[in-house]
């Protein structure tokens, strides 16, 4: 079709311009360049602008993602002054930045693609680091020369565009979208891929938007870039992990860019070559040969050329699947059949996570984006900060949000180092769509944060609870005071449980100060003996596992003001080899070798992981280890940031051993333990207790992805949700109660012989709090397919009272009644679940809106199905 | 005997002593042979010339009584003929005669061939090689290493060279990382076979051959036997998708761990193994149902990046701080990248497990049409790591269908630092090559089993001293091959390409058989 004028669609005459693409190498060498594996992504969006240093920490706590072989950041919604510009020329130009591999290449680079096509507003080379040798040593390869344009499309170039193509009667702005990019395309062709020794690429283009990239750690990009100090809405950073360890310059580095798109990525495509193909028959063509810059691509197509909403770009990216897919709407599934059907072989396959920065400013909106594929085979977390300030993040890891919070909230009073809501997306599902936006969009010249999902459901906190203000009043603990009567009689029954519940019961009414002033008393009383500070202990943490009704306050801020005393009681105990009296002491990186054999046998070591690295020789789990060798059984452990492998590697005679967990705990936590009992008192991250064989974990919060794989045995309680592939492969004896639910692949393959006879078995109560601290179920006890599938052994207790669960979401196994052996068997374990949680039998578990019922009409059983060909010859043996 | 006691008895070896080969005939009454020696009973005048002039012993007597002919010691009559001892012309009553065994036809498969299977046998009878025309070195697959030759000079380059200058020894540990050196005595060790796969019996005969040539064995994806507990030191203990039976305690037993991310055989599959192999007392071990099938997800679900790869071998580190790391994959076209990511995740070992390997529970269907070629995949490897600067802190193994000495050397000679066995440990056990393992009660040679009954067909004496045999046989082979290509260690042989040729490129005649020559 020569005559472009029977396109009406604006996109496809756009995409009609580039018929006379090539590609950029031969069809043989479109293989991608590397293999490269998960690396660590992060981003946040917040209201306000906020410093590029905010990124850093995150990005150093997600090092053991990368290995310093590319890293990357972008920023979206940035401040005009930094930049040397006014603000509409930052709301109304392209801003584009070039890489110049080779420095001498520029006027040639500038003569070509720059000053014959573009009005230049404003440009600057991108000051670096001067002394970047001695500030940041362990970079090896000098960052490339960058430098910054601000331009519009000359009129008369655009002009003969137009003609050209024929684009007439097309918005203005869409052409000069579409020829800034091709121009990129063609900068990238001469300088980049048609080279051997590559020259120059453009590093991100679009409105508002920047990328810098390097063959380092990304906080190294931000330091040697000095963006440390500049203010953006959005920031994304991604440590790279390239498996080739000489690379010297930062093409193949994250972020990727398309106009107004920077994007950053954490997985690896097993269809590239059909990306690519796909990509090419639409004249869109990869340069930089990484799984990536395809993503990128496929994103610009849909969303700028095509014109699809973010939910169809979603939709192609993780097509709805299977049960979930028969959930939809008629008119949703009518649509997304269409969409799969004509993209599919664009949608990557195999494990991937994105998260997009991107300037919407059509709409004038800054938007943040995570993605997840849709099996969810990588890792991923969601959270909200509602507040004064609002704050969005997504990130590979919690302890990286964690640390952006931290990294914020030591700066500035409105950020709370907690966030209201954490959550994991459920992968091309009914329910969200596997992805969230976080969008700012312009009010009243601010910006507002909306958290959707991909269908657009908002995702909110409630409006009445108020943060709070940072105010520190001073405590005179001598006074006799009403609050000063409480915390005495409520520890003095040496278990602080008495404290929790009149706390619990007053708090609602209390504000911010009175319930800081307990705190205060608490931690004086913590001081005097043994006995208090055990209470005192047990009574905060009891606040912080528990859920209740905190009022109009918010419970992230009260769980921040319990942390901040509770790491003070700890902070405040005699360090390990100091002569003073009590069962407590302390130890932490810088003190470690003054580890000796405990004091006393009833000795309790406290240990601040916060400065030991997240594994290797020299880690925490191991000074541990070395800390069990020398005799000591109790542990508190706090200060976390993703240290990993805790409770690992201490062996098979640890039934004495019991570790306490705050903070931001690693994965692999409590992984091979056999005997010993953990409790990590928050969330937790992902492949907790593989290969578990005995003993107790408790997680006060949620775990993460493959929990418990192949593990043997051991009792463990959740409060929270479990995400993605719990249990898979677990053998032997292992009992569990989850009282959240799980995403998908529950018990996959659970070969767990049989729970009435000593075999293992799950509880699954589907169950959540509203914000205040109410119990309630959730929409579904297991919203995903793939129940305990081809599971040989053991059962699933689910707590189904509305008869949710369907024979579809199984896949070998089959629903069974409750039997009176089954209920017997499983009431110790909520029972104990109870005395863990709160979690009442009578009151939460069987009590069905008000009513008790017996527990045949509250549970069901999900039991293996002994398939015929599988079992030929077990008589044989009988 | 039962399976406890073969576990405690004493063998004459001891530690630090040097294996010497006991004679281990085979277990049956008339051992598989190429050549037939039939006499007849009617003729015969029981005169006893026969035992007095045939110098390979293939007829003895018991007092006057002349025993059944021993065929599969026979050269044969094309190489006896026009000997003196010739039994057939010396026989007075004419009562005697050799011909090819008509069982000969029917052994083997183009990989192993009834020729190699019957010189394995021999060396796993005597640790010598075959006196006799038996291809030893090579299968018939007509590629591979079927394929290769070595070319050795004519004159050996030094003369004062011996094979007691010459070393074999590998060590495993090249990333100087502060772990502790394992320098292996030879440059191969024994591949994953799960207790489920194999009996305990052959598991503790391979272990305890390991063990006297200062080598190592992995135990599968099945578990840790008790029985292995003595030698801990020479176990590698295997981490593979299905987690079956790995523990804490059995991690840090060992002095390296093994992780399999898939097997040459079958890449794109785990583990499996059929329900009539889950007897109760491999679901025991493993904590499975008995009877159900088994099997091992692909890939480890915890473990989808380079990235995880690396958080899980920092695990595994953290679990067991003197363990080496080994990791075990397949071979894709990536296979140098996934070796080199490998490498900067902390592995000392990367395996390439090539597509010639896996018993009879591999599919064929994999087996055949997925890995690459394991010939391919080594200098792939070797010279990317090079390129990379690293390849002196890696260790390679290659593995795969390596079936002999020779292979061994061609591996390393193309790159690899040393090699795993797998089947050629079992033909040292009288491996028929039936292809029946997946079935419970298939073998009927009692080693890919794990019924009771067939597992005590052997014992562990008699594995443990056949599989030795092999090893020193092939110690001899791969001195000899370095004494003709004057290297003084196995170490000087690493990529030493030059000294190979490929036949489908070299059409003058090749003979590189060290039996003879210089």
């Amino acid at each position: 079709m020569e005559n472009t004028n029977n396109l009406t669609h604006s996109g496809l005459q756009l995409l009609n311009t580039r018929r006379h693409f090539t590609s950029a190498y031969h069809r043989e060498q479109v293989i991608k360049g590397e293999d490269e594996g998960g690396c660590g992504v992060t981003g946040f969006a917040c209201s306000v602008p906020v410093a590029g240093r905010h990124i850093f920490q995150p990005s150093v706590q997600m090092h053991n993602r990368g290995n310093g072989k590319g890293g990357g950041i972008a920023a979206v919604g940035l401040d005009p002054e930094t930049l040397g510009v006014t603000q509409e020329i930052l709301d109304e130009d392209y801003l584009i930045q070039i890489a110049f591999l080779d420095e001498a290449a520029r006027p040639q680079v500038e003569a070509q693609f720059i000053t014959p096509v573009f009005r230049i507003d404003h440009a600057q080379r991108i000051p670096t680091l001067a002394n970047w040798r001695e500030e940041i040593p362990n970079l090896e390869v000098q960052p490339p020369e960058v430098w910054r344009y601000f331009v519009r499309v000359k009129p008369e170039v655009l002009q003969h565009f137009i003609q050209q193509h024929k684009l007439y009667g097309l918005p203005w702005r869409k052409v000069e979208d579409e020829f800034v990019a091709q121009n990129s395309y063609r900068l990238n062709q001469a300088y980049y891929a048609s080279l051997g020794e590559k020259k120059a690429f453009v590093l991100s283009q679009g409105r508002n938007i920047i990328i810098l990239k390097i063959v380092g750690y990304a906080e190294e990009a931000a330091l040697y870039y000095n963006l440390l100090d500049f203010k953006a809405h959005v920031w994304i950073a991604h440590q790279r992990y390239p498996t080739r360890g000489r690379v010297w310059h930062p093409g193949g580095a994250h972020p990727f860019s398309a106009l107004n798109v920077a994007l950053v990525h954490n997985g690896d495509f097993a269809n590239y070559f059909s990306v690519s193909e796909y990509l090419s028959q639409r004249h869109f063509f990869p340069q930089f040969l990484t799984d990536t810059e395809v993503a990128v691509l496929t994103f610009d197509l849909w969303n700028r050329l095509y014109g699809y909403p973010l939910e169809y770009v979603i939709e192609s990216m993780a097509p709805t699947t299977e049960r979930d897919f028969d959930l939809l709407p008629p008119e949703k599934q009518k649509i997304y059949r269409q969409l799969q059907s004509a993209n599919i072989h664009g949608s990557p396959d195999g494990p991937w996570f994105f998260i997009i920065a991107r300037n919407d400013p059509e709409r004038k909106r800054y938007e943040l984006i995570g993605i997840t594929d849709t099996s969810m085979l990588r890792p991923q977390v969601f959270a909200l900060h509602e507040g004064e300030v609002q704050l969005g993040l997504i990130c590979s890891e919690k302890q990286a949000i964690d640390a952006t919070l931290a990294s914020l909230a030591a700066e500035d009073p409105r950020f709370c180092p907690v966030a209201d809501l954490y959550w994991n997306a459920r992968g091309g599902s009914h329910t969200d769509g596997g992805a969230f936006i976080f969008s700012l969009e312009a009010r009243n010249g601010h910006r507002v944060l909306h958290c959707r999902d991909k269908f657009g459901n908002s995702k909110t906190v409630p409006w009445y609870q108020r943060p709070w203000d940072g105010t520190v009043l001073e405590v005179n603990l001598e006074l006799d005071s009403e609050s000063a009567r409480l915390v005495k009689e409520g520890l003095a029954d040496g278990r602080g449980e008495h404290l929790y519940s009149c706390i619990r019961e007053r708090v609602p009414q209390w504000s911010y100060a009175t319930f800081r002033e307990v705190l205060e008393l608490a931690v004086a009383e913590a001081a005097k003996n043994d006995e208090a500070k055990a209470a005192a202990i047990n009574a905060l943490t009891l606040l912080l596992d528990r859920r209740y009704d905190p009022g109009d306050k918010k419970r992230s801020h009260l769980i921040r003001l319990i942390m901040d005393v509770l790491t003070r009681i700890f902070r405040d105990t005699p360090a390990l080899g100091q002569d003073a009296p009590g069962r407590y002491r302390r130890i932490d990186w810088d003190t470690r070798d003054a580890l000796a054999a405990p004091h006393r046998p009833d000795a309790i070591l406290i240990l601040d992981a916060h400065g030991f690295p997240p594994e290797g020789e020299e880690c925490d789990a191991r000074f541990l280890c070395q800390a069990f060798g020398l005799g000591w059984k109790r542990f508190i452990t706090y200060g976390y940031r993703g240290q990993r492998f805790l409770g690992c590697g201490l062996g098979p005679l640890t039934d004495e051993v019991r570790i306490d967990a705050y903070g931001s705990t690693g994965d692999y936590l409590a992984s091979g333990i056999d005997g010993m009992e953990i409790q990590v008192h928050g969330n937790a991250q992902d492949q907790l207790g593989q290969i578990m064989k005995r003993g107790k974990l408790v997680v006060h919060g949620d775990v993460g992805q493959t929990f418990m794989y192949g593990a043997k045995g051991g009792e463990v309680y959740v409060l929270g949700n479990a995400a993605g592939r719990p249990f898979i492969n677990a053998v032997g004896r292992p009992r569990a109660v989850i009282n959240g639910t799980a995403l998908d692949f529950l018990a996959e393959s659970f070969m767990a012989g049989d729970p009435l006879n000593g075999g293992g078995f799950i509880i699954v109560n589907g169950l959540e709090y509203d914000a205040r601290g109410r119990l309630k179920p959730q929409a579904a006890p297991y919203p995903g397919s793939n129940l305990f599938s081809l599971a040989s052994g053991g059962a699933i207790y689910i707590r189904d009272p509305y008869n949710q669960i369907v024979d579809e979401q199984l896949n070998g196994g089959e629903l069974a009644p409750l039997a009176e052996e089954d209920w017997n068997l499983i009431l110790p374990y909520l029972q104990e679940n109870e005395r863990l949680f709160g979690i009442s039998v009578e009151k939460d578990l069987l009590t069905v809106e008000g009513q008790a019922r017996p527990p045949a009409r509250v549970y069901r059983k999900v039991q293996a199905v002994k398939l015929a060909v599988l079992t030929q010859l077990e008589d044989s043996w009988e | 005997m039962s399976t406890a006691e073969n576990a405690l008895s004493i063998d004459s070896w001891s530690p630090g002593q040097a294996w010497e080969p006991v004679h281990t005939p085979s277990r049956f009454r008339n051992a598989l042979s190429k050549h037939r020696v039939w006499r007849s009973e009617s003729r015969c005048i029981k005169c006893g010339r026969c035992t007095e002039v045939c110098p390979q012993r293939v007829f003895t007597k018991a007092g006057s009584y002349l025993r059944r002919p021993k065929s599969y010691l026979c050269i044969g009559a094309a190489a006896c003929q026009d000997k003196p001892y010739y039994c057939v012309a010396q026989c007075p009553a004419a009562a005697l005669r050799v011909s090819l065994h008509p069982s000969y036809n029917a052994l083997g498969d183009r990989r192993w061939t009834a020729d190699l299977l019957l010189a394995t046998w021999w060396q796993a009878e005597f640790g010598g090689l075959p006196a006799h025309d038996l291809e030893y070195r090579t299968g018939g697959s007509g590629g591979g290493f079927d394929r290769l030759r070595f070319i050795f000079p004519t004159r050996p380059p030094d003369f004062k060279l011996t094979h007691a200058d010459i070393s074999l020894e590998l060590e495993m540990n090249r990333r100087r990382d502060g772990r502790p050196h394992i320098t292996m005595g030879v440059p191969w060790y024994g591949g994953g076979m799960s207790f489920g796969s194999v009996s305990i019996n052959t598991i503790l005969s391979r272990v305890r051959a390991a063990q006297r040539f200062n080598s190592l064995m992995s135990t599968g994806e099945g578990g840790y036997p008790e029985h292995l507990i003595p030698y801990d030191n020479h176990v590698v203990t295997q981490v593979a998708t299905g987690l079956f039976g790995v523990r804490e305690e059995t991690i840090q037993r060992v002095r390296m761990v093994e992780f399999k991310y898939a097997q040459g055989a079958k890449p794109g599959l785990g583990g499996h193994l059929l329900g009539d192999k889950v007897t109760p007392a491999v679901a025991r071990m493993r904590e499975s149902v008995t009877g159900m099938a088994l099997f091992s997800p692909f890939p480890f679900h915890s473990v989808y990046s380079v990235e995880d790869h690396k958080k899980h071998l920092d695990w595994i580190k953290e679990i067991n701080p003197r363990a080496l790391v080994s990791v075990k994959v397949s071979t894709p076209t990536d296979v140098d990248m996934v070796a080199v990511g490998s490498y900067y995740a902390g592995a000392h070992v990367v395996q390439l497990d090539g597509s010639y390997g896996g018993t009879g529970a591999a599919p064929d269907i994999a087996k055949k049409n997925i890995a690459m070629p394991v010939e391919y995949a080594i200098p792939k490897v070797h010279q990317f790591l090079r390129a990379e600067g690293i390849r002196e802190q890696v260790t390679l193994i290659a593995s795969g269908g390596i079936r002999t000495a020779f292979d061994v050397a061609k591996a390393i000679a193309l790159g690899a630092d040393g090699v795993q066995l797998g089947t050629s440990e079992l033909v040292a056990l009288e491996c028929l090559r039936c292809h029946n393992c997946e079935s419970g009660r298939g073998c009927a040679r009692g080693i890919a089993t794990t019924d009771p009954e067939l597992a005590d067909l052997m014992t562990v004496e008699w594995g443990a001293n056949r599989v030795s045999n092999l090893y020193h046989s092939w110690s001899w082979q791969l001195k000899e091959i370095l004494r003709r290509l004057g290297l003084r260690s196995i170490r000087e042989l690493v990529g030493r390409t030059d000294t190979l040729v490929h036949l489908d490129y070299f059409d003058r005649p090749v003979d590189d058989d060290i039996r003879r020559g210089a």
